[in-house]
Protein backbone atom coordinates (compact mmCIF):
# COMPACT_ATOMS: atom_id res chain seq x y z
CA UNK A 1 0.00 0.00 0.00
CA UNK A 2 1.36 3.23 -1.13
CA UNK A 3 1.35 6.21 1.17
CA UNK A 4 0.45 9.63 1.07
CA UNK A 5 3.81 10.76 0.86
CA UNK A 6 4.81 8.46 -2.06
CA UNK A 7 1.36 9.26 -3.90
CA UNK A 8 2.54 13.32 -3.84
CA UNK A 9 5.80 11.91 -5.01
CA UNK A 10 4.46 10.71 -7.81
CA UNK A 11 2.17 13.18 -8.34
CA UNK A 12 5.09 15.86 -8.24
CA UNK A 13 6.96 13.76 -10.67
CA UNK A 14 4.21 13.17 -13.44
CA UNK A 15 3.82 16.92 -13.12
CA UNK A 16 7.65 17.67 -13.79
CA UNK A 17 7.40 15.43 -16.88
CA UNK A 18 3.76 17.14 -17.75
CA UNK A 19 5.74 20.89 -17.61
CA UNK A 20 9.16 19.26 -19.32
CA UNK A 21 7.01 18.11 -21.93
CA UNK A 22 4.90 21.82 -22.44
CA UNK A 23 8.45 23.00 -22.21
CA UNK A 24 10.35 21.09 -25.52
CA UNK A 25 6.64 21.36 -26.95
CA UNK A 26 6.75 25.17 -26.73
CA UNK A 27 10.27 25.01 -27.73
CA UNK A 28 9.94 23.36 -30.56
CA UNK A 29 7.16 25.61 -32.05
CA UNK A 30 9.37 28.37 -31.19
CA UNK A 31 12.53 27.11 -32.99
CA UNK A 32 10.69 25.19 -35.93
CA UNK A 33 11.35 27.15 -39.29
CA UNK A 34 8.57 29.12 -41.06
CA UNK A 35 7.23 26.69 -43.73
CA UNK A 36 8.07 26.96 -47.50
CA UNK A 37 9.54 30.37 -46.69
CA UNK A 38 9.89 31.88 -50.44
CA UNK A 39 9.99 34.75 -52.41
CA UNK A 40 8.78 36.45 -55.10
CA UNK A 41 10.61 38.37 -57.91
CA UNK A 42 8.88 40.52 -60.58
CA UNK A 43 9.92 40.55 -63.93
CA UNK A 44 9.89 44.16 -65.07
CA UNK A 45 9.45 44.97 -68.86
CA UNK A 46 13.21 46.26 -69.21
CA UNK A 47 14.78 42.76 -67.53
CA UNK A 48 12.36 41.07 -70.30
CA UNK A 49 13.68 43.34 -73.29
CA UNK A 50 17.04 42.69 -72.21
CA UNK A 51 16.51 39.19 -72.65
CA UNK A 52 15.87 39.78 -76.65
CA UNK A 53 19.67 39.76 -77.54
CA UNK A 54 19.62 36.23 -76.85
CA UNK A 55 21.96 36.23 -73.24
CA UNK A 56 21.04 35.03 -70.07
CA UNK A 57 21.78 37.32 -66.86
CA UNK A 58 21.83 37.87 -63.22
CA UNK A 59 19.73 40.38 -61.50
CA UNK A 60 17.72 39.69 -58.11
CA UNK A 61 18.86 36.81 -57.20
CA UNK A 62 18.30 34.85 -60.71
CA UNK A 63 19.64 33.96 -63.74
CA UNK A 64 17.28 35.02 -66.72
CA UNK A 65 17.49 33.48 -69.95
CA UNK A 66 15.21 32.11 -72.51
CA UNK A 67 12.68 35.14 -74.75
CA UNK A 68 10.72 38.04 -73.33
CA UNK A 69 7.86 35.54 -74.16
CA UNK A 70 8.81 32.61 -72.49
CA UNK A 71 11.34 33.61 -70.20
CA UNK A 72 13.60 30.83 -67.79
CA UNK A 73 14.60 31.80 -64.24
CA UNK A 74 17.22 29.76 -62.74
CA UNK A 75 17.65 30.66 -58.25
CA UNK A 76 21.13 31.92 -57.73
CA UNK A 77 21.55 30.23 -54.53
CA UNK A 78 23.86 27.28 -54.37
CA UNK A 79 22.77 24.42 -52.42
CA UNK A 80 25.38 23.66 -50.38
CA UNK A 81 25.32 26.24 -48.11
CA UNK A 82 23.01 29.71 -49.37
CA UNK A 83 25.94 31.38 -51.28
CA UNK A 84 25.65 33.05 -54.11
CA UNK A 85 26.90 31.84 -57.33
CA UNK A 86 27.91 33.60 -60.27
CA UNK A 87 28.16 32.99 -63.76
CA UNK A 88 31.18 31.80 -65.19
CA UNK A 89 32.69 33.58 -68.28
CA UNK A 90 32.84 29.84 -70.02
CA UNK A 91 29.15 29.05 -69.05
CA UNK A 92 27.54 27.84 -66.09
CA UNK A 93 28.14 29.12 -62.92
CA UNK A 94 30.66 28.91 -60.07
CA UNK A 95 30.07 29.07 -55.74
CA UNK A 96 32.70 31.26 -53.83
CA UNK A 97 32.41 29.71 -50.87
CA UNK A 98 33.55 26.08 -51.41
CA UNK A 99 33.84 25.82 -55.26
CA UNK A 100 30.61 24.12 -56.70
CA UNK A 101 30.14 24.15 -59.92
CA UNK A 102 26.93 24.15 -62.06
CA UNK A 103 26.26 23.73 -65.62
CA UNK A 104 24.19 26.09 -67.58
CA UNK A 105 21.44 24.42 -66.51
CA UNK A 106 22.13 24.10 -62.82
CA UNK A 107 23.01 20.49 -62.48
CA UNK A 108 26.47 19.87 -60.53
CA UNK A 109 29.25 19.19 -62.44
CA UNK A 110 31.42 19.28 -59.17
CA UNK A 111 30.71 19.17 -55.58
CA UNK A 112 30.36 19.91 -52.95
CA UNK A 113 26.95 21.16 -53.86
CA UNK A 114 24.92 17.69 -54.80
CA UNK A 115 21.80 18.90 -55.92
CA UNK A 116 21.14 21.37 -58.87
CA UNK A 117 20.56 25.03 -58.65
CA UNK A 118 17.05 25.48 -58.03
CA UNK A 119 14.39 26.50 -61.24
CA UNK A 120 12.59 29.64 -60.37
CA UNK A 121 8.47 28.92 -61.07
CA UNK A 122 7.41 31.25 -63.23
CA UNK A 123 3.61 32.57 -64.02
CA UNK A 124 2.02 35.08 -65.47
CA UNK A 125 0.06 37.55 -63.62
CA UNK A 126 -1.96 40.04 -66.31
CA UNK A 127 1.16 41.34 -68.14
CA UNK A 128 3.26 40.80 -65.66
CA UNK A 129 6.12 37.65 -65.04
CA UNK A 130 6.38 36.46 -61.50
CA UNK A 131 9.16 34.48 -60.61
CA UNK A 132 8.72 32.58 -57.60
CA UNK A 133 11.68 31.02 -55.26
CA UNK B 1 47.08 22.34 9.56
CA UNK B 2 49.25 19.12 8.22
CA UNK B 3 51.34 19.67 5.11
CA UNK B 4 50.05 15.80 4.47
CA UNK B 5 46.13 17.50 4.44
CA UNK B 6 46.69 19.89 1.48
CA UNK B 7 45.13 19.21 -1.63
CA UNK B 8 46.87 19.29 -4.65
CA UNK B 9 44.47 22.92 -5.32
CA UNK B 10 45.50 24.22 -2.37
CA UNK B 11 49.56 23.81 -3.11
CA UNK B 12 48.40 24.90 -6.70
CA UNK B 13 51.02 27.85 -7.13
CA UNK B 14 49.06 31.45 -7.28
CA UNK B 15 49.21 31.98 -10.98
CA UNK B 16 49.07 28.29 -12.04
CA UNK B 17 48.18 28.90 -16.08
CA UNK B 18 51.04 31.23 -16.97
CA UNK B 19 50.44 34.84 -18.16
CA UNK B 20 48.60 34.04 -20.86
CA UNK B 21 45.22 34.11 -19.53
CA UNK B 22 46.09 37.60 -18.09
CA UNK B 23 47.30 38.73 -21.28
CA UNK B 24 44.14 37.28 -23.06
CA UNK B 25 41.98 39.58 -20.73
CA UNK B 26 44.00 42.55 -21.70
CA UNK B 27 43.62 41.90 -25.41
CA UNK B 28 40.07 41.27 -24.52
CA UNK B 29 39.62 45.04 -22.95
CA UNK B 30 41.82 46.68 -25.99
CA UNK B 31 39.33 44.95 -28.18
CA UNK B 32 35.92 46.06 -26.19
CA UNK B 33 37.38 49.63 -25.92
CA UNK B 34 38.15 50.43 -29.39
CA UNK B 35 34.95 48.78 -30.71
CA UNK B 36 32.99 51.04 -28.88
CA UNK B 37 34.44 53.63 -29.98
CA UNK B 38 33.76 52.57 -33.54
CA UNK B 39 29.58 51.39 -32.71
CA UNK B 40 28.69 55.29 -33.39
CA UNK B 41 30.12 55.38 -37.08
CA UNK B 42 28.92 51.68 -38.02
CA UNK B 43 25.53 51.82 -39.38
CA UNK B 44 24.16 47.85 -40.46
CA UNK B 45 22.15 49.33 -43.14
CA UNK B 46 25.13 50.12 -44.76
CA UNK B 47 28.07 48.72 -43.81
CA UNK B 48 30.55 49.03 -46.68
CA UNK B 49 29.69 52.92 -46.84
CA UNK B 50 30.07 52.59 -42.55
CA UNK B 51 33.53 51.11 -42.93
CA UNK B 52 34.74 53.56 -45.85
CA UNK B 53 33.77 56.10 -43.63
CA UNK B 54 35.61 55.03 -40.22
CA UNK B 55 38.72 54.66 -42.24
CA UNK B 56 38.77 57.76 -44.58
CA UNK B 57 36.90 60.24 -42.48
CA UNK B 58 36.83 59.41 -38.77
CA UNK B 59 39.57 60.76 -36.79
CA UNK B 60 42.35 57.94 -36.54
CA UNK B 61 39.23 55.67 -37.36
CA UNK B 62 41.79 53.38 -39.66
CA UNK B 63 43.77 52.96 -36.84
CA UNK B 64 40.91 52.42 -34.24
CA UNK B 65 39.98 49.75 -36.58
CA UNK B 66 43.23 48.13 -36.96
CA UNK B 67 43.29 48.35 -32.88
CA UNK B 68 40.11 46.49 -32.73
CA UNK B 69 41.08 43.69 -35.24
CA UNK B 70 44.51 43.03 -34.07
CA UNK B 71 43.79 42.70 -30.36
CA UNK B 72 40.68 40.53 -31.27
CA UNK B 73 42.49 38.46 -33.01
CA UNK B 74 45.41 38.29 -30.11
CA UNK B 75 42.33 37.73 -27.13
CA UNK B 76 41.83 34.48 -29.55
CA UNK B 77 45.47 33.56 -29.91
CA UNK B 78 46.34 34.09 -26.47
CA UNK B 79 43.39 32.14 -25.66
CA UNK B 80 44.11 28.97 -27.15
CA UNK B 81 47.52 29.40 -25.78
CA UNK B 82 46.08 29.30 -22.32
CA UNK B 83 44.26 26.42 -22.63
CA UNK B 84 47.11 24.58 -23.72
CA UNK B 85 49.10 25.87 -20.84
CA UNK B 86 46.00 24.77 -18.53
CA UNK B 87 45.81 21.11 -19.99
CA UNK B 88 49.74 21.08 -19.46
CA UNK B 89 49.56 22.16 -15.94
CA UNK B 90 46.40 19.94 -15.29
CA UNK B 91 44.77 22.83 -13.47
CA UNK B 92 41.28 22.51 -14.81
CA UNK B 93 40.36 20.88 -11.65
CA UNK B 94 40.35 24.57 -10.08
CA UNK B 95 37.95 25.90 -11.40
CA UNK B 96 34.19 24.68 -10.24
CA UNK B 97 32.20 22.68 -12.64
CA UNK B 98 29.86 25.77 -13.97
CA UNK B 99 32.83 28.22 -14.13
CA UNK B 100 34.63 25.40 -15.89
CA UNK B 101 32.02 25.15 -18.74
CA UNK B 102 31.94 28.46 -18.78
CA UNK B 103 35.06 29.30 -19.31
CA UNK B 104 34.98 26.61 -22.39
CA UNK B 105 32.32 28.45 -23.68
CA UNK B 106 34.68 31.16 -23.83
CA UNK B 107 36.13 29.24 -27.04
CA UNK B 108 33.29 29.30 -29.13
CA UNK B 109 31.86 32.57 -28.14
CA UNK B 110 35.09 33.96 -28.87
CA UNK B 111 34.97 32.22 -32.45
CA UNK B 112 31.43 33.54 -32.49
CA UNK B 113 32.28 37.13 -32.26
CA UNK B 114 35.54 36.96 -34.90
CA UNK B 115 33.27 35.79 -37.17
CA UNK B 116 30.30 37.92 -36.76
CA UNK B 117 33.10 41.09 -36.92
CA UNK B 118 34.11 39.35 -40.33
CA UNK B 119 30.62 39.08 -41.84
CA UNK B 120 30.16 43.14 -40.42
CA UNK B 121 32.74 44.09 -42.69
CA UNK B 122 29.58 43.68 -45.17
CA UNK B 123 31.78 43.45 -48.49
CA UNK B 124 31.30 40.35 -51.21
CA UNK B 125 33.46 38.27 -48.91
CA UNK B 126 32.03 39.06 -45.87
CA UNK B 127 28.10 38.42 -47.10
CA UNK B 128 29.64 34.95 -48.34
CA UNK B 129 30.44 34.07 -45.28
CA UNK B 130 27.51 35.18 -43.57
CA UNK B 131 25.69 33.17 -46.04
CA UNK B 132 27.78 29.90 -44.96
CA UNK B 133 27.58 30.74 -41.38
CA UNK B 134 23.35 30.99 -41.99
CA UNK B 135 23.75 27.87 -44.16
CA UNK B 136 26.03 26.14 -41.64
CA UNK B 137 23.36 26.72 -38.65
CA UNK B 138 20.19 25.94 -40.36
CA UNK B 139 21.49 22.71 -40.90
CA UNK B 140 21.68 21.61 -37.49
CA UNK B 141 18.12 19.46 -36.85
CA UNK B 142 15.07 21.03 -35.33
CA UNK B 143 16.82 24.17 -33.58
CA UNK B 144 19.05 25.38 -36.78
CA UNK B 145 16.49 27.63 -38.18
CA UNK B 146 15.53 29.36 -35.51
CA UNK B 147 18.89 29.85 -34.34
CA UNK B 148 19.86 31.39 -38.07
CA UNK B 149 17.18 33.50 -37.38
CA UNK B 150 17.94 34.93 -34.13
CA UNK B 151 21.91 35.08 -34.73
CA UNK B 152 21.71 36.59 -38.03
CA UNK B 153 18.35 38.00 -38.81
CA UNK B 154 16.05 37.25 -41.58
CA UNK B 155 17.76 36.12 -45.03
CA UNK B 156 17.21 39.34 -46.82
CA UNK B 157 17.33 41.81 -43.90
CA UNK B 158 20.61 44.36 -42.77
CA UNK B 159 23.30 42.97 -40.78
CA UNK B 160 21.24 44.49 -37.29
CA UNK B 161 21.11 41.48 -35.87
CA UNK B 162 24.65 40.35 -36.23
CA UNK B 163 25.82 44.11 -35.23
CA UNK B 164 24.05 43.82 -32.12
CA UNK B 165 25.46 40.20 -31.19
CA UNK B 166 28.92 41.19 -32.26
CA UNK B 167 28.88 44.23 -29.98
CA UNK B 168 26.30 43.74 -27.70
CA UNK B 169 25.15 39.79 -26.22
CA UNK B 170 28.28 37.74 -27.56
CA UNK B 171 30.45 40.85 -25.89
CA UNK B 172 28.73 40.88 -23.12
CA UNK B 173 29.22 37.21 -22.52
CA UNK B 174 32.43 37.62 -22.85
CA UNK B 175 33.39 39.67 -20.92
CA UNK B 176 31.28 38.19 -17.82
CA UNK B 177 32.46 34.80 -18.20
CA UNK B 178 36.06 35.96 -18.30
CA UNK B 179 35.56 38.25 -15.06
CA UNK B 180 33.95 35.47 -13.65
CA UNK B 181 37.00 32.87 -14.94
CA UNK B 182 40.05 35.29 -13.55
CA UNK B 183 38.22 36.07 -10.25
CA UNK B 184 39.55 40.25 -11.38
CA UNK B 185 38.63 43.33 -12.67
CA UNK B 186 41.85 44.47 -13.77
CA UNK B 187 43.64 42.35 -15.88
CA UNK B 188 46.81 43.90 -13.99
CA UNK B 189 48.96 46.56 -15.17
CA UNK B 190 51.75 44.49 -16.70
CA UNK B 191 50.11 42.15 -18.82
CA UNK B 192 47.34 45.56 -20.33
CA UNK B 193 50.60 47.44 -21.20
CA UNK B 194 51.76 44.70 -22.93
CA UNK B 195 48.72 44.30 -24.88
CA UNK B 196 47.87 47.73 -25.54
CA UNK B 197 51.58 48.00 -26.78
CA UNK B 198 51.20 44.96 -29.45
CA UNK B 199 47.77 46.13 -30.14
CA UNK B 200 49.03 49.72 -31.26
CA UNK B 201 52.26 48.09 -32.66
CA UNK B 202 50.14 45.91 -35.11
CA UNK B 203 47.81 48.63 -35.50
CA UNK B 204 50.00 51.17 -36.81
CA UNK B 205 52.32 48.60 -38.76
CA UNK B 206 49.97 46.30 -40.37
CA UNK B 207 47.25 47.48 -43.02
CA UNK B 208 43.68 45.92 -43.15
CA UNK B 209 41.44 44.83 -46.41
CA UNK B 210 38.89 46.53 -47.59
CA UNK B 211 37.12 45.07 -50.42
CA UNK B 212 36.47 42.69 -52.71
CA UNK B 213 39.16 39.26 -52.22
CA UNK B 214 42.02 39.30 -54.71
CA UNK B 215 40.61 37.92 -58.33
CA UNK B 216 41.22 34.58 -59.20
CA UNK B 217 40.49 32.95 -55.74
CA UNK B 218 37.49 30.31 -56.08
CA UNK B 219 36.88 29.57 -52.65
CA UNK B 220 35.97 31.83 -49.37
CA UNK B 221 38.88 31.79 -47.01
CA UNK B 222 36.77 33.81 -43.65
CA UNK B 223 38.81 34.41 -40.99
CA UNK B 224 41.78 32.91 -39.86
CA UNK B 225 40.73 30.92 -36.77
CA UNK B 226 37.89 29.15 -39.10
CA UNK B 227 39.76 28.34 -42.04
CA UNK B 228 40.28 24.56 -40.92
CA UNK B 229 36.02 24.89 -40.86
CA UNK B 230 35.86 26.18 -44.43
CA UNK B 231 38.25 23.99 -45.40
CA UNK B 232 35.78 20.56 -43.97
CA UNK B 233 32.96 22.28 -45.51
CA UNK B 234 34.64 21.28 -49.02
CA UNK B 235 35.11 17.96 -48.38
CA UNK B 236 32.98 16.53 -45.88
CA UNK B 237 29.43 16.69 -44.82
CA UNK B 238 27.37 19.76 -44.12
CA UNK B 239 27.04 18.30 -40.53
CA UNK B 240 30.25 17.73 -39.81
CA UNK B 241 30.68 21.98 -39.69
CA UNK B 242 28.93 22.26 -37.01
CA UNK B 243 29.46 18.73 -35.53
CA UNK B 244 32.79 18.74 -35.27
CA UNK B 245 33.09 21.96 -33.33
CA UNK B 246 30.47 20.94 -30.68
CA UNK B 247 32.83 17.86 -30.48
CA UNK B 248 36.14 19.72 -30.09
CA UNK B 249 34.02 21.77 -26.89
CA UNK B 250 32.63 18.66 -25.29
CA UNK B 251 36.00 17.32 -25.36
CA UNK B 252 37.71 20.50 -24.18
CA UNK B 253 34.68 20.44 -21.16
CA UNK B 254 35.32 16.63 -20.35
CA UNK B 255 38.51 17.63 -19.61
CA UNK B 256 37.89 18.38 -16.06
CA UNK B 257 35.75 15.74 -15.08
CA UNK B 258 38.22 12.60 -16.98
CA UNK B 259 41.29 11.44 -14.84
CA UNK B 260 44.12 8.69 -15.76
CA UNK B 261 44.13 6.70 -18.65
CA UNK B 262 40.65 8.67 -19.53
CA UNK B 263 42.11 12.14 -19.60
CA UNK B 264 45.02 10.77 -22.20
CA UNK B 265 42.53 9.51 -23.90
CA UNK B 266 40.22 12.94 -23.93
CA UNK B 267 43.28 14.88 -24.61
CA UNK B 268 44.55 12.50 -27.68
CA UNK B 269 41.30 12.83 -29.28
CA UNK B 270 41.46 16.63 -28.78
CA UNK B 271 45.18 16.95 -30.08
CA UNK B 272 43.50 14.42 -33.31
CA UNK B 273 40.65 17.34 -34.13
CA UNK B 274 43.22 20.03 -33.67
CA UNK B 275 45.58 18.33 -36.13
CA UNK B 276 42.98 18.04 -38.50
CA UNK B 277 41.80 21.39 -37.72
CA UNK B 278 45.14 22.38 -39.28
CA UNK B 279 45.39 20.22 -41.92
CA UNK B 280 42.18 21.28 -43.73
CA UNK B 281 43.35 25.12 -43.07
CA UNK B 282 46.21 24.09 -45.25
CA UNK B 283 44.18 22.13 -47.41
CA UNK B 284 41.93 25.30 -48.16
CA UNK B 285 45.04 27.88 -48.73
CA UNK B 286 46.16 25.48 -51.06
CA UNK B 287 42.54 25.41 -52.86
CA UNK B 288 42.23 28.90 -53.06
CA UNK B 289 46.23 29.32 -54.44
CA UNK B 290 45.62 27.26 -57.45
CA UNK B 291 42.32 28.34 -58.75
Amino acid sequence: MSSRRDFLGEVWRWMGIGLAALGVGLLWKSLRPARGESREVELTPDLLARLSTGEGFASGGLFLTGTPSVPKALSLECTHLSCRVAPRPAGGFACPCHGSRFDADGRVTSGPARRPLARAVLEKRGDRWIARI
Amino acid sequence: MDRADLTPEAEAPARPSGNFGKLAYSFLAVSLLSGAALVPHYDPVSPLLSLETIVGAVPLGSFLRGLHVWSSFAVLGATLIHVVQVAWRRTEGQLGLGAWWRAVALVPLLLLVLLGGFVLRGDAEARAAGDVWRGLMASIPVVGQGLAAFVLGGVHESLGAVALHHAGTVSILVLLFTIEHARLVWPGTRPATLATLVSVGAAGLLSLPLGPPPPGRGVLLGPWALLGLQGMLVDLPVALGWGVPLLLVTLLGALRASTGRMRGGVLAALGTLVLAWIAFSVRILLLAGGR
